[in-house]
């Protein structure tokens, strides 16, 4: 059964594009929330494996819909990725990977093959 | 002149009232020769008299003279400076006697620093003229001193205070370039953070995009057509979003000219017809008959009506009975007004001749806390795509380069109002009242 990936960004492009390359070899199940009000509800709904978690919404920000993931005992174990495009301390030009309180943060723009490495090694691990 | 003592001032007393002054000075010192010694003595200036036949030596030292130096009459009596004061003081002193002397003309030092015997420094100010006694045919020179330390002391304590004065007024200089540059380099941060997020949303789309189609596709994938689409806007959001920097950050000239404001704001709305048609919004434009011509930048005025019409219609959306009223009369700033707030308010003055704009909607109104943020740059309530928040910020800056003013308020009816407020053009009589010589500013 393939895993399930929930990918919750305003960005409607962006994540209708990410959608396509993640379902294309049918490795994942994509679900997209782009409402952060609504994240919650969708995520206990869906039921994700990962999470794709964007930090700067209007509404909810990525930090909120963690918090709220935290608090729910069955969302709490799931992993997230956040994904930001602010121009963050430590960040490189190659998009490192920042271990910040159990969430890995990629940069935006992101290379397929590093976000396809990031999600697999998360998802062996767990 | 035999009478006894004690009829000597009966008879003086009763010649006093008689007799010109001058005559009762002659015959008082004639009468009492030790009265001219005391009259020197009790003088309130410091006097002394130095023989110049005899190597200066002192002849008369009065009580002031001692109080001032210091020095007891029985130890200057019959002495040089030299036995006095320093030898650089004294050295100095008999040079000054010399001249005075020499030139037979009398002679001031404004200031001279002794240093007395008692301890301490004092400033004096003494003038010394020369005495010729014709009949003994021998030279004096007679010296006035006056006490000047307080007033150099004064006087010192003024110099200094002014030289903390200058240095700190100084350091609040440098200070104040440095928060000038601060501010410069935050605005500058801010700015740069902000176009960050902004353009690289755009540019983490397209990279999906090409991502997808570098990965092989067929000819006839489905997705080909969205994806395509979504790579188009995308390049076009980065490039609005680029084109609103350039626009916030140029501080180009304006090409300021007469013009009617009515067709400008028809213009305006002709521009914004789409989006208002959508809104299904009620427009009403009223303006005061006659209302004088402003002095503005065609263009950019322009740019300020449509995104001042967009920011109400999208106010406005999903509400009732959405009303969108433009509204303009002249006036003039009166003469108390203070507005602290606008930033502006230094080009306009008191008196002078403004037209006000309000654009006004019964939208959502801007919360408290909102209100301090919508001129920043990036600032948007507005969902990605729709706002970049750049609106406020380059409506403000065009203002400013018109040396006008605007100001945000909420209507207590519900709503925004946006107040505008432009110069009236010079009229031919305004540009003769100038002059030709006066510089335009
Ligand atoms: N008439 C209005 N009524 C209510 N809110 C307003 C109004 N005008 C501006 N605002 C608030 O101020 C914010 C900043 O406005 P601004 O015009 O600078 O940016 P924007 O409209 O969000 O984006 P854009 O760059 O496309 O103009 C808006 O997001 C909105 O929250
Ligand atoms: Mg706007």
């Amino acid at each position: 059964m393939s895993k399930k990936i929930l990918i919750i960004d305003d960005e409607a492009g962006f994540t209708k594009l990410l959608r396509m390359n993640l379902e294309r070899n049918g490795d994942y199940e994509v679900m997209i929330e782009n409402h952060s009000v609504h994240a919650l509800k969708t995520a206990q709904a869906f039921q994700p494996d990962l999470v794709l978690l964007d930090l700067v919404m209007p509404g909810l920000d990525g930090g909120d819909v963690a918090a709220l993931f935290q608090a729910d005992p069955k969302l709490k174990k799931v992993p997230v990725i956040m994904l930001t495009a602010l121009v963050a301390h430590g960040e490189t030009s190659t998009g490192s990977v920042a271990q910040a309180a159990g969430v890995t943060v990629l940069p935006k723009p992101v290379e397929m093959a590093t976000l396809r490495s990031c999600i697999t090694d998360i998802l062996e691990k767990s | 002149m035999s009478a006894p003592e004690g009829a000597k001032t009966q008879r003086l007393s009763s010649k006093a009232k008689s007799a010109p002054p001058e005559q009762i000075l002659h015959d008082l010192l004639a009468e009492s020769p030790s009265i001219l010694a005391s009259i020197v003595d009790n003088l309130p200036v410091a006097l002394f008299v130095k023989d110049a036949d005899h190597d200066f030596r002192v002849v008369l030292w009065n009580k002031k003279q001692e109080d001032i130096t210091t020095i007891p009459r029985e130890k200057a009596l019959g002495r040089t400076d030299f036995h006095m004061f320093s030898q650089e003081s004294a050295q100095y002193f008999r040079q000054v006697d010399e001249a005075v002397v020499r030139r037979g003309k009398l002679f001031e030092i404004p200031e001279e620093i002794i240093s007395t015997p008692g301890g301490g420094d004092i400033w004096l100010k003494t003038t010394k003229a020369p005495v010729f006694d014709t009949t003994r045919n021998r030279t004096f020179v007679i010296g006035i001193s006056e006490d000047i330390t307080p007033q150099i002391r004064v006087r010192e304590q003024l110099k200094e205070l002014n030289t903390h004065l200058t240095l700190a007024n100084q350091q609040l200089q440098e200070t104040q370039l440095q928060l000038i540059q601060a501010e410069k380099m935050e605005s500058v941060g801010r700015l740069a953070a902000g176009v960050a997020h902004e353009v690289k949303n755009p540019l983490a789309l397209l990279l999906m995009g090409v991502e997808y189609l570098a990965s092989g596709i067929t000819e006839n994938d489905p997705n080909l057509p969205e994806i395509l689409t979504e790579m188009r806007d995308a390049i076009a959001r980065a490039d609005r979003i680029i084109r609103g920097l350039v626009d916030y950050s140029s501080s180009r000239q304006l090409s300021l000219e007469s013009h009617e404001l009515l067709p400008l704001v028809e213009n305006a709305l002709l521009l914004t017809r789409h989006e208002v048609r959508k809104g299904n919004i009620n427009v009403e434009v009223i303006f005061e008959k006659d209302l004088p011509p402003v002095f503005i930048d065609l263009a950019k005025m322009e740019q300020i009506f449509v995104n001042l019409i967009i920011n109400a219609v999208h106010a406005m959306e999903g509400r009732p009975r959405p009303n969108l009223e433009i509204y303009a009369y002249a006036t003039r700033i009166p003469e108390v007004e203070r507005d602290e707030g606008a930033r502006t308010a230094r080009h306009l003055r008191s008196g002078d001749e403004v037209v006000i704009v309000e654009i006004r909607d019964n939208g959502s109104g801007i919360s408290e806390e909102n209100m301090q943020k919508i001129f920043d740059p990036f600032f948007t309530t507005k969902a990605t795509g729709v706002g970049t928040g750049l609106g406020l910020s380059v409506v403000r800056k065009i203002i400013e380069l018109h040396r006008g003013r605007i100001s945000l308020r909420n209507r207590v009816s519900g709503g925004v109002a946006v107040s505008l407020t432009l110069k009236v053009a010079p009229t031919v009589q305004d540009e003769l009242d100038k002059g030709p010589f006066k510089k335009k500013q």
